[in-house]
């Protein structure tokens, strides 16, 4: 996990990413559309991070739009798309195909297996037999053993160490303890697993306040913390916002209308149109816009229209 | 719950209800990604024959969720009202690994004879023509799972563009995501996997479940208005015939009620055909 015992990890944005080397292995924090760490996923493609590994669970529109950006040369995910509500995911599915992005397929459970390795500082950690699935043809590190207490066949995976985590989370205090709210995903296992980590926070609090609030994280595993409110944009941040349904609905659809679009309406426009998270807030639809999606727990028919409303 | 109105269902309520019927009362059951429809199977079965069947919602981890509604996207918090505990989703993973996962539902891309789905892309590894999403954790809990539902919205044979028929069901997957109950040469057994497999298909036109001789589909139910021969048309391989192909049960006005209940934005019909969705089936 790498200890980082500072006790001043307050970071502006761009510094704190102008850390992350090309070439990186990074495991993104959240999961499909729930709590992306979005704004340093576009000021990584900002400053035109490149030829980096991702290692994570089922995701959406964060490992697309780093496909598109440039950032991804192997994504090792279990899963890349936008589900039954929106489908596959463009710029993902474009790039493989294209072959300037090689798939690396994997599963929850590898993923699971293989951070948890790094963590307990092993360089392997076995596992029930998995076979006869293709995946491991994209995977011929994983290799089997017989076991030598019991005679039954197991898979090994080997251990991935993170370069970086990237997450998204509730608070943080000036020294990089880290309040998270359920759902956790797998952000503590990636952080822990992981030898330096990213956290933007919707807020910054004392640490008397964190005291009484209680961390989730312990400081020492956190390389980095910025404040970023609605840093997750257009994913959701429960319980502050639910998830920008109509910006996704947006997104995918120019991206699914090819590269040259995509670039021109999307990124340009709300990657690199925007010289910081605040301008990109405003681009969004300012705090009117935003404020609507902390509505969601004003009752059930608040929240079906948050999440259902006409596209 | 008013059971005024429910006078017809339609095709996603038929395939909940057929869903819900293959778990078992005290069955564990997880389910993760892009799944409106196992989720509302899952919830009707909780309230209706398994009460007390044990469910983490998804990749939140909620334990026992009763949501007032499902969501569009499989990870929003509404699967988590009135979950508790929230779990850490590594730990449904080893309860997976440890052999003590009764069920979950798995769907693919293509879905072959015996069972094998893929999810992860159409043509070679060397040329791919469609990269799909990935298969999320099915490739290693299909492998440890004690068993699996495997469903299809898109029991159907497209016309491509080259006027070719393009299956669903096919004689044999591009790329196996998750094994099925045998591979082309060896069985479960053979393989040394701990799970036992899918053991039940639920499609939009008929259940299946498995020749025990040859691990090949055996089609079991038509849903009303389906023939055989429909079935054949828009299957890419040879299932076996059942000796008592019968018309598939059909729901009670009960569980039609409870399935509005469950999901009233009606997630669970995202995907299917307009026609398909248009069609009444009486009681």
């Amino acid at each position: 996990m790498g200890i980082h015992s500072s006790k001043d990890k307050v970071c502006s944005l761009s510094k704190a990413v102008s850390r992350i080397e090309d070439g990186s292995i990074i495991a993104v924090g959240g999961n499909l559309s729930a709590r992306e760490p979005m704004a340093i996923i576009r000021e990584m493609i900002r400053q035109g991070k490149c030829n980096m590994h991702s290692i994570g669970g089922a995701h959406g529109v964060d490992i697309d739009l780093l496909c598109a950006g440039g950032v991804l040369r192997r994504v090792q995910n279990s899963y890349v798309g936008f589900e039954a509500d929106f489908g596959l995911a463009p710029n993902y599915r474009r790039m493989v195909q294209q072959k300037k992005v090689i798939p690396k397929d994997t599963d929850c459970v590898a993923v699971l297996m293989q951070l948890r390795a790094s963590v307990y500082g092993l360089p392997f950690m076995p596992m029930k037999l998995v076979t006869g699935t293709n995946i491991l043809d994209l995977h011929p590190e994983y290799i089997v053993m017989t076991c030598p207490y019991t005679g039954e066949k197991l898979s090994l995976l080997p251990a991935v160490k993170p370069d970086w985590a990237i997450i998204h989370a509730h608070k943080s205090d000036p020294k990089g303890n880290i309040k998270l709210h359920p759902p956790y995903f797998a952000d503590l296992l990636a952080i822990e697993a992981s030898q330096n980590s990213i956290v933007s926070v919707e807020e910054i609090v004392s640490e008397e306040e964190m005291d009484k609030i209680g961390a989730t994280v312990p400081y020492y595993e956190v390389t980095a913390v910025v404040e970023l409110p609605f840093g997750a944009h257009p994913t959701s941040c429960y319980p502050d916002y639910t998830y920008d349904r109509k910006h996704l609905a947006e997104y995918v659809k120019l991206a699914n209308r090819g590269e040259d679009v995509f670039r021109k309406e999307y990124l340009e426009k709300y990657v690199f149109g925007v010289k910081s998270h605040d301008e990109y807030l405003e681009l969004v639809g300012g705090h009117d816009a935003l404020e609507e999606l902390t509505k969601w727990n004003q009752g059930t028919e608040k929240w079906c229209e948050l999440l259902g409303r006409n596209l | 719950m008013s059971i005024k109105g429910t006078d017809y269902y339609t095709i996603d309520e038929l395939m909940a209800v057929c869903m819900a019927r293959t778990i078992k009362n005290g069955d564990t059951i997880f389910n993760g990604v892009a799944v409106p429809l196992p989720f509302t199977a899952i919830m009707l079965a909780f309230k209706t024959h398994a009460p007390e069947s044990i469910f983490w919602s998804g990749l939140l981890a909620g334990l026992n969720p009763d949501p007032p509604f499902l969501p569009p996207t499989s990870g929003d918090s509404v699967m988590l009202h009135r979950a508790n505990p929230i779990l850490h989703l590594h730990q449904i993973f080893d309860l997976a690994m440890r052999g003590e996962l009764d069920r979950i539902f798995f769907s693919g891309a293509q879905i072959d004879k015996y069972g094998n789905l893929n999810n992860t892309l159409i043509g070679t590894l060397d040329n791919i023509k469609i990269k799909l999403p990935g298969g999320a954790g099915s490739s290693h809990i299909g492998c440890f799972a004690k068993n699996y539902t495997i469903w299809s919205i898109r029991h159907d044979a497209k016309v491509s563009s080259k006027g070719q028929r393009v299956f669903t069901f096919v004689e044999s997957v591009d790329f196996v995501t998750t094994v099925g109950r045998r591979t082309s040469t060896r069985n479960r057994d053979e393989l040394g996997l701990m799970g036992g497999g899918p053991d039940c298909v639920v499609t939009n036109l008929c259940t299946f479940d498995f020749d025990p001789l040859t691990d090949v589909m055996r089609l079991k139910t038509l849903h009303p208005g389906v023939t055989v021969e429909e079935v054949l048309e828009n299957t890419g391989f040879e299932p076996v015939l059942s000796d008592t192909i019968v018309e598939t049960p059909p729901p009670t006005k009960e569980e039609i009620a409870l399935i509005r209940e469950i999901d009233p934005m009606n997630t669970r019909k995202v995907g299917f055909s307009r026609s398909a969705l248009e069609k009444r089936y009486d009681f």
